[in-house]
């Protein structure tokens, strides 16, 4: 089975002290460590696991600036073959939608069965561009993916419902399904391991190897236009506890007990 | 196996164990985990079931207290092949997920407990405001680093330590500086979990970092750091040296003036990066015995003999693979209960939260705490 996996390389914000920057319309990540997307870890490992049992090839895209290469290399280093990389200044600001139009057309000239996207991801959130690349290349999909049983031709695929749901749909091949993270265990992948890859090549396409016009990506061919980036104000209700951890911990019990959170 | 069968047997030097069982004999492990060294030992000598590492759990189990290889009559490293084959599993990319969390986290964070790089000295902003910390990254200058350490700049309870210990050294008159958000993971751990390459840009990075300041003094609390940054940092560049070895020094000079009085009985737990593993054991006893009005007990399991606390090896960052048989922190607990102590003093981050832990789960709050040397020291200055 040959299977395109879309990745995408994303800033790490758990823990660390956020702000916007100047623009006004992203964060500053000049502080900040990137990694490869989470969801999209499941879904190059599920990708990974595939081959490993049925043969094929495993291909991995990124759209991104020449950074996104950490990423890719980790993906080869897990067991990926080949890498492409999708980089223009055009399309810079795209929405979910015109990642997806970039993603569709350098998909086109690959060989498929199946795509994996992550279900999301960690930085803006949208979960759209996996539904949407399926929705242009006119491939069925499922999204929210955390089991997948292969049949001949077809998948028996589970998804991830609410409150402990799960559907489980047949779909026909070549499809697009969106996996959800706790699909596998990532594996992990050592400094060697990066180190064997660093000289493989990773191919690299513009908007006009694939035959994109500049309105058709970036911002002017997007839906969605970001205004405005802000951190929650903090609310009134909000108090912030002082004090050595057993303190604030005393604190924390004696206000849950007396808000009635502790019976 | 990309290894083969003999070049493994050659790599670790295997062809002179004669199954004696000495390492299985001491190691502290074996009373409670499937973990058989000496089979270990003689399945890679013979090639046996290297194929299924990976089904090995109990590979994870070791402490690398290193108990085998200082007992080993052949002088042969059993602890090094349990690394060895950690490293294959690691370059497999198949291992526990919280170890590959603790790797990740020094990948990126430059520590395994995650804590980011811009927040690393955010401890020092609590000192109290006599403690001056130079810092090497902002351009000051001093004899010793003080090599503060991942779990010191992360965990609060050894936070503590750390300020004991600063103002033990203000006291001393120990000029040393920090190497602020530019200091590293040491890579001790990193090593003996099996990730040889991180460990390689861990030292290079850490290295070139002192190197560029003109350290050649290092100080550092972490018998784990201590370990590596002496014996296996590049050889003859540093001088290093643990917190107790200084202090004890200091105090031989006459410049720590331990006057109040500390009424307590007290007795000592080796760490065994400091003890079995680079025979630092008269120091942390020297500075213990000092501190006037103290009563200091032996325990019997003592210096090469301590029973190892599980928290080396990457045990920090992984649970033992059966839950049968008691913590040995536990234990260790109640051999100190036993001897009617009422600190149990060490002398490593490690040492105490593992200890610690064992003295809530043991139910002994009420008649034991778990202390470092430097904040029993701290005690008797004031």
């Amino acid at each position: 089975m040959n299977i395109i996996v879309c990745i995408k390389r994303v800033p790490e914000t758990t823990d660390a002290d956020i702000s916007i920057d100047k623009s006004g319309k992203d964060i500053d990540k000049s502080s900040l460590v990137f990694d490869l997307n989470e969801w999209d870890s499941y879904a190059i490992e599920e990708a990974i696991l595939l081959k490993e049992k049925l043969g094929g090839t495993v291909t991995v895209i990124s759209m991104g600036g020449e950074e996104s290469n950490e990423s890719l290399r980790k993906c080869l280093a897990m067991g990926a073959d080949d890498a492409i990389r999708l980089t223009d200044p055009a399309f810079n600001g795209s929405d979910g939608f015109a990642t997806a139009r970039v993603l569709a057309e350098a998909v086109r000239k690959i060989p498929y069965d199946l795509i994996l996207t992550g279900t999301q991801a960690e930085d803006d959130g949208y979960g759209q561009v996996g539904v949407v690349l399926a929705e242009l290349l006119g491939i069925p999909h499922a999204a929210v993916v955390n089991r997948i049983e292969v049949q001949d031709k077809r998948l028996k695929v589970h998804r991830e419902l609410e409150g402990g749901l799960e559907e489980v749909v047949e779909i026909d091949l070549p499809a697009l399904l969106t996996i959800q993270t706790g699909i596998n265990e990532p594996r992990y992948v050592s400094i060697m391991g990066i180190r064997k890859v660093a000289k493989k090549e990773i191919k690299s396409f513009g908007a006009p190897e694939l035959n994109l016009k500049a309105d058709e990506v970036g911002l002017s061919g997007s839906d969605i236009r970001l205004e405005k980036v802000f951190l929650p104000p903090v609310g009134e209700a909000a108090e912030i506890l002082e004090g050595k951890p057993e303190e604030i911990a005393l604190k924390v019990s004696e206000i849950l007990r007396d808000k009635g959170g502790l019976s | 196996m990309e290894l083969s069968e003999q070049t493994f047997a050659q790599k670790f030097d295997l062809y002179g164990c004669f199954q004696c069982g000495k390492c299985t004999g001491g190691c502290p492990v074996s009373l409670k985990s499937k973990l058989n060294i000496r089979r270990l030992m003689i399945e890679a000598i013979l090639g046996r079931n290297l194929d299924r590492l990976g089904e090995r759990e109990e590979l994870w189990d070791c402490t690398t207290c290193k108990t085998c290889t200082i007992r080993c009559p052949r002088g042969l490293k059993p602890m090094d092949l349990v690394i060895g084959m950690r490293g294959m599993l690691v370059e497999e990319g198949h291992i526990p997920k919280t170890i590959i969390e603790a790797m990740e986290n020094t990948y990126k964070h430059r520590n395994p407990w995650g804590k980011p790089k811009n927040k690393r000295t955010e401890w020092t902003k609590t000192l109290p405001e006599d403690v001056k910390v130079k810092n090497f990254s902002e351009g000051d200058r001093a004899e010793f680093l003080y090599f503060a350490g991942c779990t010191a700049s992360s965990d609060p309870r050894i936070q503590e330590v750390a300020k004991a210990l600063l103002f033990s050294f203000q006291q001393g008159e120990v000029d040393f500086g920090i190497l602020g958000n530019e200091e590293q993971c040491c890579g001790n751990e990193i090593r003996r979990m099996g990730e040889a390459g991180l460990f390689e840009e861990l030292v290079e990075g850490n290295v070139n970092r002192f190197e560029s300041y003109q350290i050649e003094r290092i100080v550092t609390m972490c018998p784990h750091g201590f370990n590596v940054l002496k014996n296996e940092y590049p050889q003859g560049r540093f001088d290093v040296l643990h917190t107790t070895q200084l202090l004890a020094k200091r105090l031989e000079e006459g410049k720590l003036s331990l006057k109040k009085e500390v009424k307590k009985v007290v007795t000592y737990h080796d760490p065994c990066f400091l003890g079995k593993q680079n025979s630092v054991f008269d120091e942390p006893r020297i500075l213990l015995k000092a501190i006037p009005g103290l009563t200091f007990k032996e325990m019997d399991r003592s210096r090469e003999r301590s029973l190892c606390c599980e928290g080396g090896g990457g045990r920090m960052w992984v649970e033992a693979s059966s839950d049968t048989g008691q913590r040995l922190a536990e234990i260790r607990v109640n051999d100190a209960v036993e001897l009617d102590a009422e600190i149990l003093v060490t002398a490593c981050p490690f040492c105490i939260l593992t200890l610690e832990d064992a003295v809530k789960t043991s139910g002994h709050e009420d008649r034991l705490r778990v202390m470092d040397v430097t904040e029993l020291l701290v005690e008797a200055i004031e």
